[in-house]
């Protein structure tokens, strides 16, 4: 996987090139990434599998907002495979997930601190 | 200012929404992260536009349409529902469900503006027509009112004009009219029969104005003849008033027809008996004798009250309906009361 670069034309595009509203959207991003590590956990953990489906759910749509199409590819991986019922292999990609929702959040910080 | 509902169990989300509703201009965002709590609100308020997500814990967004919907007044109000790209069927579902539009994520503000307004618009046309059913309603009312009250100031005035060659004044036709009420309240009709009642009973005596004056006024006695001649004004004041459309005028016709029968059939003019004379007849008969007794004519004195209740006493069973003889004396207060408002000196009111 490739790591994240914001493509800050195209986010801004979608939110019709109005800078208040994307930097909040990232800093809400950056602010929500270990609660919804925790979630991913604590889902996989307990065998929650609706529980997982929706914390994956979530993300993707998190990664999705800031254009991260390589993380919310991986989210929706795991998204089916709760909604499919199958934990084998769940566990790997829960934690390639994690990384790259921390890494994404790395990548936020750093274009909301030169700001 | 237009409420907008926003549920979303995304913080993120429902803070993108919101600010993007700020941004719209117009509009109050309402937000809730939990779908119970957005239904427990709109249970008390009306919003003018749910934005909604799909997936929420407890309650999905289909589910939350179709709860919203199902509360009263909220068929109408309409519902955008955000979904993910790759849930297509997700989408058909919410449409059949009571969805008017979905948005998909990640949000795109002009969309999400130009539905969001388009919404609006819809929310906006539907208050304008029901600010303006409410307000023709509210005129509708008033002209029929008027309507009415003019049909009573008419139909007043025509048992006026009937009176005014007869020595009988207009607040005699107000008191038996009352009288008669008070007969109907004792047997029991119920309020709408009573105001028919109350409003046709002036009528009684319309028929009087086909009746020569040297009949209609004449002092004495009338002979066998003069009295054949007087008896078709209940004929005459029937045919005057039968064929109106109007519910008042034709209570009136069969007022003025069967108010002179009598309950052993030694009435005029088809003289039927007892049950046979319309109910309103028989109350009007009892009305109109004991008002005509306890007045004062050219031609005679009033008698007193006590005078005139022997009288329906007497005629119990024979010229009079006993029911309504009893109603009337069940209402006695209220006629003493009636009794004294319609005094023959004053110009009674409508």
């Amino acid at each position: 996987m490739s790591p994240f670069v914001l493509d800050r034309p195209a986010v801004l595009e979608r939110l019709g090139d109005d800078e208040d509203i994307m930097f909040m959207m990232l800093g809400m991003c950056c602010d929500d990434v270990e609660n919804n590590c925790r979630e991913l956990s604590e889902a996989l953990v307990a065998a929650d599998l609706e529980g997982l489906r929706r914390a994956a759910h979530t993300v993707k749509g998190t990664l999705a907002s800031v254009s991260d199409d390589d993380g919310a590819a991986l989210a929706f991986a795991l998204e089916k495979q709760a909604r499919a019922g199958e934990l084998a292999g769940a566990e790997a990609l829960l934690l390639a997930l994690q990384a790259r929702l921390r890494h994404v959040a790395g990548v936020l910080a750093s274009v909301l601190a030169s700001r | 200012m237009d409420q907008v509902l926003i549920i979303d169990d995304s913080q993120i989300n429902l803070t993108l929404i919101r600010a993007l509703i700020i941004k719209q201009g117009g509009c109050e965002p309402i937000v809730f992260d939990r779908p119970l709590d957005a239904l427990e609100w709109c249970r008390q308020h009306v919003p003018d536009l749910v934005i909604v997500d799909y997936m929420m814990p407890d309650m999905d967004g289909l589910s939350f349409i179709a709860a919203f919907r199902a509360l009263h007044g909220r068929t109408e109000i309409p519902v955008l529902m955000i979904t993910a790209n790759d849930q297509k069927d997700v989408r058909y579902q919410a449409l059949r469900g009571g969805a008017n539009d979905f948005l998909t994520k990640p949000i795109d503000k002009f969309e999400f503006g130009a539905r969001v307004g388009n919404m609006l618009a819809l929310r906006a046309g539907q208050k304008y027509l029901a600010n303006r059913a409410a307000e023709l309603e509210e005129k509708v009312q008033e002209r029929t009112q008027a309507i009415r009250d003019r049909e009573r100031e008419l139909i007043f005035r025509i048992s006026r004009a009937a009176e005014f060659r007869d020595p009988e004044t207009g607040a005699h036709i107000q008191r038996m009219a009352y009288y008669s009420e008070i007969i109907a309240q004792g047997l029991d009709l119920d309020e709408v029969s009573r105001r028919l009642l109350l409003e046709a009973a002036p009528m009684h005596d319309v028929g009087k104005i086909g009746i020569p004056d040297l009949i209609l006024l004449k002092p004495g006695r009338l002979s066998p003849e003069e009295f054949e001649v007087m008896k078709r004004h209940a004929v005459l004041g029937y045919e005057l008033l039968k064929d109106s459309g109007s519910g008042i005028m034709q209570a009136g016709a069969e007022i003025a027809l069967s108010h002179h029968e009598k309950y052993d059939g030694s009435g005029y003019p088809k003289g039927l008996k007892g049950q046979q004379i319309p109910l309103f007849g028989r109350i009007v008969a009892v009305a109109d004798v004991f008002d005509a007794l306890t007045s004062s004519r050219p031609y005679k004195r009033a008698w007193t009250v006590e005078e005139a209740c022997k009288m329906l006493e007497d005629g119990r069973g024979t010229h009079f309906d006993p029911l309504c003889v009893e109603a009337f004396f069940a209402g006695w207060d209220q006629v003493l009361e009636i009794k004294q408002r319609f005094r023959d000196e004053e110009i009674p009111e409508l």
